[in-house]
């Protein structure tokens, strides 16, 4: 196996996170996260961009979208006839 | 045990409601259009999404002698929205061509990273460092600018948080295919909110 830089790291991230890589190859890239600051700080800002962009993304359904749904079920089936 | 407090669970919902009784398709729609709506958001856009809503529980009302109870019902729901937004989607001509290229990791000849540590850890900071609003912004722009199989991957994955095997299916691809995608998404992503707090990722 070729030794890990940070490059090849980064491309195994996503399989090395989901637990889906051998495990010789899981403990060398442990081993070069451990001594890379690079790497160590890359790893915690792609993990946290999930988590960012999930967030940020969080809408709430508007009450005239809601009213909206109601009438188009109401004019489509048989639901929503009684409220 | 009988708890007879409890909701009623998905499975007799659809099974009652299949079988013509609208209050159980009302509650059905109660416990999800939040969910489908902010889906719909997601992979479409605020403009497009009450559509994409309607769409879906008419196909749901239409379907629902159809769900088998082999798989969780909220799965084959949203398999049903996915669709829906995707048919939506698909119907609206997209301008091509996508500009998060840009914001991938840059490494030098041996492979390592070309940023510090510094400038590399800030994307994480990304939500303490922007004004809410701006940041809410930035991101929905910023998944209509992903490559649209990036997109779905990543929407259905990371932020709805689906089981990678359940994108898989959902979407009809590999879950090797969806790592991948995924995975880029998060790569571009990641170098955008760098951006955005004005480090070069």
């Amino acid at each position: 196996m070729n030794p890990i830089v940070c490059a090849t790291g980064v491309d195994l991230l996503m399989d090395y996170l989901e637990g889906v890589i051998s495990p010789d190859v899981q403990a060398a890239l442990d081993e070069h996260v451990a001594g890379c600051a690079r790497c160590a700080a890359f790893v915690a800002s792609y993990r946290e961009t999930p988590r960012i962009l999930r967030d940020a993304t969080a809408t709430s359904l508007p009450a005239d979208v809601e009213a909206s749904l109601r009438a188009f079920l109401r004019s489509r089936t048989t639901a929503f006839r009684s409220r | 045990m009988v708890v007879p407090t409890a909701e009623p669970s998905d499975k007799a919902l659809a099974a009652q409601a299949a079988a013509g009784d609208d209050s159980a398709f009302e509650t059905i729609v109660e416990r999800y259009q939040g969910r489908v709506f902010r889906l719909a958001c997601r992979l479409t856009s605020d403009t497009d999404a009450p559509d994409v809503l309607q769409e879906t529980f008419l196909q749901v009302h239409r379907h629902l002698a159809s769900f088998r109870g082999d798989s969780q019902f909220s799965t084959w729901l949203y398999r049903i929205a996915t669709n829906a937004a995707l048919m939506h989607r698909r119907a609206r001509q997209r301008r091509p061509g996508s500009s998060l290229e840009d914001f991938l990791p840059r490494f030098d000849s041996c492979g390592t990273h070309v940023a510090t540590p510094a400038e590399l850890q800030v994307a994480s900071r990304a939500d303490e460092l922007l004004d809410r609003q701006f940041l809410a912004e930035r991101a929905r722009e910023a998944l209509a600018q992903l490559p649209d199989l990036y997109r779905d991957a990543f929407v259905l994955r990371d932020l709805e948080e689906m089981s990678t095997a359940d994108v898989a299916r959902t979407l009809g691809v590999e879950s090797a295919t969806v790592r991948q995608r995924v995975h880029r998404a998060r790569l571009m992503l990641r170098g955008y909110l760098s951006d955005l707090v004005g480090v070069k990722p």
